[in-house]
């Protein structure tokens, strides 16, 4: 064998040895999915206290709202593939607020705390897009809001 | 994927495989490419979604002098409503003690009795007539809304004859209450827009007023009668 010969031969072990060992010691891999296809029914989620007087001690001062979001996102690179998607609600001013959210059935139904995200499907990609129809209720202290504000939160994947 | 639409040029006559392959990867490269450059766009398409949350009609006051609305009591998910009714406070002094300095006490029509916030028997009628509200705002803790009373110089009788309005007094209390009412003790001041209370936001603000007549002059024999009215001004 010629030493080319046995350079190939000692890289083809190495790799063979990183492949069984790399995937033990990888952990899955999270993208952001595209959602550009994600659209509210309403403009705007009006909030509104969770109960319409406040308690004697002028605490529990809870303001809800609720909207309907069409989910509607793109996975085509990971068609015929396995993935968990995660719905994943960053913390962002005016400070902590939690979102629930019922489904169509496509999705996992749950609820989430901002700074946290929470798992709504697993299983195999096999189609492109991938929608349901989620009732969402944001739930934040109202003693934190005083005019409109943006609540963001993204659709993420980890490979398998 | 667009780049799935292009398509590898017939092989010229006399290329031989090696350069055929040679030349599949040259348009591989051109769709890895391509396929680099639609990665590349991706964050742009695979961003978050925005909610816009906006807090709607976050003020929110609830006054009730007397009997109030309420669907129910707070805890169990109660809501406020309208009540239009005007109660009523009164005393009835016998001839005999008309005038001589013994402060009358009043009773009213209110049947008010139990506080909305949780049912609580908080007031004693007829003796007594509860108010209650709170002040509602979003965005912390604000300057307290103030309660007012807006009182007519006398109360009159068909004659026209008067009492001024200024000899009716008031306590404040309730059941089970201690420390300082929200609502306190006083007396209605003649002809005047008067504090009465005021409230922290987002508070329930609960008292009860025993009102009495001072009765310490000799008005002319009649019924003397005269509203005051309550309202909650929210900053």
């Amino acid at each position: 064998m010629t030493r080319a010969g046995r350079e190939l031969r000692g890289a083809f072990f190495l790799a063979c040895a990183l492949s069984i060992i790399w995937p033990a010691a990888a952990r899955a891999k999270t993208i952001t999915i595209d959602d550009a296809g994600t659209q509210a029914l309403e403009p705007s989620v009006s909030l509104k206290w969770k109960n319409a007087a406040p308690p004697r001690s002028g605490r529990n001062n809870l303001m809800v709202g609720t909207t309907t979001i069409r989910v509607r996102l793109n996975v085509m690179p990971w068609l015929r593939r396995s993935g968990r998607i995660y719905l994943n609600l960053p913390a962002q001013p005016p400070g902590p607020i939690a979102a629930s959210w019922i489904t169509q059935g496509r999705f996992l139904p749950g609820q989430v705390h901002s700074g946290n995200r929470v798992l709504v499907y697993t299983g195999p990609i096999t189609a492109p897009s991938m929608e349901d129809m989620l009732t969402v209720r944001f739930s934040v202290d109202g003693s934190l809001v005083r005019r409109t504000f943006p609540v963001t939160f993204r659709f993420e994947m980890d490979e398998d | 994927m667009h780049d799935n639409q292009l398509s590898l040029p017939a092989s010229e006559p006399g290329m031989t495989p090696v350069v055929h392959r040679l030349q599949r990867c040259h348009y591989g490269l051109r769709r890895a490419l391509i396929g680099a450059a639609l990665c590349s766009a991706m964050p742009n398409a695979a961003s978050a979604y925005t909610a816009t949350l906006t807090p709607a009609t976050p003020l929110t006051v609830y006054l009730q002098v007397g009997v109030g609305g309420f669907t129910n009591d707070y805890i169990n998910g109660g809501q406020p409503g309208n009540n239009t009714t005007i109660n009523r406070v009164s005393a009835t002094v016998a001839a005999a003690a008309v005038g001589n300095g013994t402060a009358q006490a009043m009773t009213t029509d209110s049947t008010a009795i139990q506080s909305y916030w949780d049912g609580y028997t908080f007031c004693s009628v007829p003796g007594q007539l509860y108010i209650g509200g709170f002040y509602r705002t979003a965005g912390g803790a604000t300057a307290a809304a103030l309660v007012t009373a807006t009182v007519p110089a006398a109360l009159t009788d068909a004659a026209g004859d008067t009492i001024p309005f200024s000899k009716i007094r008031w306590t404040s209390s309730g059941n089970g209450d201690s420390g300082a009412q929200p609502f306190a003790a006083g007396n209605f001041v003649n002809g005047s827009v008067q504090n009465v209370g005021s409230m922290s936001s987002n508070t329930w603000n609960e008292s009860c007023w025993t009102f009495s007549y001072l009765n310490n002059t000799v008005p002319p024999a009649g019924t003397f009668t005269g509203v005051v009215r309550y309202t909650l001004s929210a900053p």
